[in-house]
């Protein structure tokens, strides 16, 4: 019998356990520690945060699902990693505390055989002083934090009807932040639910964000053939924006926000500020910060994380500067150099360096976006580390499963609206996630996955991806079939 | 009364608009349902593709 422990219930960890039950027999045991009760299909907080979607409509409670499927769960962060085990555990371990009503804070410890941590970005909202629900923006980074952020909204959007004037700041709180196509989006989203209200006249709507030019997304910019031509990201968002009337502050890193005024310094290394009243800037991200000791109880946290706390894994750590860089820097099999029955999925592993080119300021200040590691790629990294774990248990002498970065793609559909007709979306894929030169040499990606487009179709497909997405995490009949 | 002047990027201001004819494609459900199974066919591609 084999214990597989996973960190995580979130897009990478619950796809990691339902594949594992699914695949394992029923003589292993499955385990998920997750501090949350729920599961929340965090793309669409985006709805959630502008009000319009329940938040009950992303969310639903783990434990009925994992009883029903024989999934041990506990309700628990994990605190520390033992991969050698120690003088009581043979085994390697994992220190949990309950996060659960009534056992809240009591510690205790879980063997495993193998380990897979998906326990995703801690949310780093102390990088900037003021930043997020606890300092003076809202964010829509968590279920909870939406709905904060839909009630401040709500707010904002009566002082507009009552006739006043406001300023609305979307972006980026911090030069290192990542998923700023999720800012992207909650922009797109705003416009749409104030012209819905009849005050987008009276709203002043700006895009604050770390990348260095617009329709960079952390993946350095795509460029997409359209009408015979090739054109970018950056002039598509652009024209997106000029359409939408949306301004917007570039290559720019949150020093500070106090009541109503965000400073910020810019890649020219000047100091700026901009007044807002009402802000959402999502924060930078951080590993989730479990030690690690060895058998003897020696911390060998920095030897197994990256400085940011990621776990690293199979990735080339010394590609160098930005010149260097090359698709095979990226992990293909998220197992970890010391232990090999420890893996890291989603954005719970250490990438090797950005995608986007690395910017200082003349002040020593690096604003350079971190790599996204979005819903798609995380799923089919959890779901591909899971079978490399299956063919071990069942004493398959295969190679590792491989799913790199520089092969799979993604999309982000930034969808505003609710209505069949009524709504729209400005649609991106791409094709790979990170630009591999030596396969693709015009671009680093294939024109044919990598597109940008804007209109009711997008916004469709969104909608199905939002049902799909939580038909398959609930596990309900052939949820396997969708893909990830 | 906003005060404090941030610098906004200005490529914005030249960026090109889409024409009516455009705006109109965007809306309209015959053409939009043919772009639906374009963007589905790109999308089986890029998860074909990363699914090995
Ligand atoms: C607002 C927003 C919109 C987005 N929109 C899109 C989109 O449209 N398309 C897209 O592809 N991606 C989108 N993303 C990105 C996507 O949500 C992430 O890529 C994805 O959630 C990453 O999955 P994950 O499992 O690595 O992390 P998460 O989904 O964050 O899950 C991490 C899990 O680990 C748990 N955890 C944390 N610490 C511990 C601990 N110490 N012990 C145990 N468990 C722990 C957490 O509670 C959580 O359950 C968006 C992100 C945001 C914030």
């Amino acid at each position: 019998m084999a214990t597989v422990l996973i960190l995580g219930a979130g897009i990478a960890g619950h796809t990691a356990a339902m594949h594992a039950r699914r695949l394992l027999g029923r003589k292993h045991e499955v385990v998920v520690v997750s501090p949350s009760a729920n599961w929340n299909w965090v793309p669409s907080n985006i709805w959630v945060g502008v009000g319009k979607m329940a938040v009950e409509k992303v969310t639903f409670p783990l434990e009925p699902l994992y009883r029903r499927k024989r999934i041990e769960f506990h309700q628990a962060m994990a605190v520390s990693i033992h991969p050698e085990g120690d003088a009581e555990h043979e085994r390697g371990f994992v220190t949990i505390r309950s996060t659960m009503v009534g056992t809240k804070g009591k510690e205790s410890q879980i063997e495993y055989d193998y380990l897979i941590n998906c326990t995703g970005p801690k949310l780093n909202f102390e990088a900037t002083e003021g930043l997020g629900p606890s300092g003076y923006t809202v964010s829509v980074c968590t279920a909870p934090h939406a709905v904060e952020a839909a009630e401040q909204l709500e707010k904002a959007i009566e002082r507009l009807k009552a006739g006043e004037e406001l300023r609305f700041v979307v972006g980026t709180g911090h030069g290192t932040c990542t998923c700023e196509g999720a800012a992207f989006e909650y922009t797109f989203n705003l416009d749409h639910v104030m012209r819905e209200a009849g005050v987008r006249d009276k709203a002043e709507l700006i895009y604050l964000t770390n990348e260095a030019e617009l329709g960079d997304f952390g993946v350095g910019g795509l460029t997409f053939a359209q009408q015979g031509f090739q054109t970018t990201s950056k002039l598509w968002t652009e024209s997106l924006f000029r359409e939408r009337n949306v301004r917007a502050i570039t290559g720019a890193h949150c020093t500070e926000i106090v009541p109503g005024v965000i400073h910020y310094e810019q890649l020219d290394g000047i100091v700026r500020e901009v007044d807002f009243d009402f802000a959402m800037l999502l924060p930078p991200f951080r590993g989730a910060g479990m030690a690690v000791y060895d058998r003897e109880g020696n911390d060998i946290t920095e030897t197994m994380n990256n400085p940011a706390g990621f776990m690293k894994v199979d990735a080339n750590y010394q590609a160098g500067a930005y010149e260097q860089w090359s698709a095979d820097d990226w992990p293909k099999t998220y197992q970890t150099p010391l232990y090999d029955n420890i893996f890291a999925a989603g954005i719970a592993f250490a990438p090797p360096h950005q995608i986007s080119q690395p910017r200082v300021t003349p002040r020593g200040t690096v604003i350079t976006p971190a790599p996204p590691r979005t819903g798609m790629p995380s799923g089919i990294i959890a779901k591909s580390v899971v079978l490399t774990v299956v063919d071990r248990i069942n004493g398959k002498a295969k190679p590792a499963h491989e799913a790199s970065m520089t092969k799979m793609g993604a999309a982000c559909i930034a969808s505003a609206g609710m209505s069949f007709t009524g709504g729209s979306a400005a649609s991106m894929t791409m094709h790979p996630v990170v630009p591999d030169f030596k396969a693709y040499p015009v671009s680093g990606r294939d024109l044919r996955g990598t597109s940008g487009e804007i209109g009711l179709a997008g916004h469709w497909m969104k909608h199905v991806l939002h049902h799909l997405f939580i038909y398959k995490a609930k596990a309900r009949p052939f949820w396997w079939i969708i893909p990830e | 009364m906003h005060v404090l002047k941030p610098q906004f990027d200005p490529a914005i201001d030249i960026a090109p608009l889409p024409t009516a004819k455009t705006l109109r494609q965007r809306r309209n459900l015959a053409y939009q349902f043919v772009r639906f199974l374009g963007i589905n066919l790109k999308m089986i591609r890029v998860i074909v593709s990363g699914h090995h």
